[in-house]
């Protein structure tokens, strides 16, 4: 069973990672290891609602990741797992393919409320 | 306008593409029929959306990209209040796409484009602007649709002036009034999406409105 603090700790180990956050699809922060999270948190919520009307309206079957590219290449990531939404904010030298793969790799461990394993607030 | 967007459908692993102006609708699309086009409006809406949040957080922002299972959507701000974006196969090649937004923009950016262009290339029918909807009425029902958006924002949060514009332009298609402010209140409603906020948002607004009723 991860607490969301040691999933937090997880991703931000990842090479390629400068910074995440977790936040419940409510806005509630979770756990983090970035200076602004109410910032990211915010476009974390608003971001996940409208893919998820995008998808209704083109009739996609399941939103994996959303990315708001950047020119200082600090892309931004949102990752909606079930009830939560991990943002990942990439470092500029990272190859964004690798930083994916370990960040999915991740995700895929972590069971959440759904089912036997939980992924908890603590 | 479509020979641009039939250019990008050349990249190995577009699907095809639109224009979209947040203040005329869908301009211009190559997608298959399957897509329908009131969807395809549809989804330039809450893209513009998306991107004018991320833009709220970030400067430098250039390119948002939605990975669903079966497809890739890759939207790009030509210039303001317009958007293109792109349905992709998830093999795609982003930088290719990338690089050809980036030399669209720069014509757009350039003068070669511009929103006359835009509007040529699409029959669709003038609407208008907020601000020429606002523009029929006395300050003082200018003074209460501020006050109506600020309500919205304790309702929707940082997207709430974005929303409350858009809904007050479709309104004044029908003629902005005093008269029809039931009419604003009903399709901030269907913006709004949620039962519970809605009630919440009319009871914060009831007493201005009751104000401006007495008066």
């Amino acid at each position: 069973m991860a607490t969301a603090r040691e999933f937090v700790a997880r991703i931000d180990a990842i090479d390629g990672v400068a910074g995440c956050l977790l936040v419940r699809d409510d806005g509630v922060l979770l756990g983090q290891t970035l200076d602004d999270p109410e910032v990211f948190s915010t476009l974390l919520v608003i971001s996940n609602n409208l893919s998820r009307e995008v998808m209704e309206k083109v009739g996609f079957s399941y939103c994996q990741h959303v990315s708001f590219s950047r020119s200082s290449k600090r892309n931004f990531y949102l990752f909606p797992i079930d009830r939560y939404l991990l943002g990942v904010v990439q470092r500029t030298d990272s190859y964004v393919p690798d930083m994916l793969e370990a960040v999915y790799r991740l995700i895929g461990r972590v069971t959440t409320g759904n089912s036997a394993g939980g992924t908890s607030g603590g | 306008m479509k020979q641009l967007i039939d250019e990008l459908k050349a990249i190995p692993g577009v699907v095809g593409a639109c224009v979209y102006s947040s203040r005329e609708g869908l301009q211009e699309t190559n997608l298959p029929g399957i897509f329908r086009v009131d969807r395809l409006a549809a989804v330039g809406k809450q893209l513009t959306k998306l991107y004018a949040a991320g833009r709220m957080s970030f400067d430098d922002l250039t390119d948002v990209s939605l990975h669903y299972d079966e497809s890739v959507v890759v939207a790009r701000e030509l210039q303001k209040n317009l958007l293109i974006f792109a349905i992709c196969d998830p093999s795609f090649n982003h930088n290719l796409l990338s690089m050809s937004f980036n030399l669209l923009q720069e014509e757009f950016q350039s003068g070669q484009f511009s929103q006359a262009d835009v509007a040529e290339s699409a029959p669709a029918t003038p609407v208008p602007t907020a601000a020429a909807s606002a523009s029929q009425l006395d300050a003082r029902q200018l003074a209460l649709l501020e006050q109506m958006k600020g309500k919205l924002g304790r309702v929707l949060g940082p997207m709430a002036g974005y929303v409350f514009a858009e809904v007050v332009e479709v309104w004044g298609r029908h003629g902005a009034s005093a008269e029809r402010l039931d009419s604003l209140i009903e399709l901030l409603d269907k913006e709004i999406a949620d039962e519970d906020k809605s009630a919440t948002y009319r009871r914060l607004i009831a007493t201005e409105l009751q104000a401006f009723k007495e008066r």
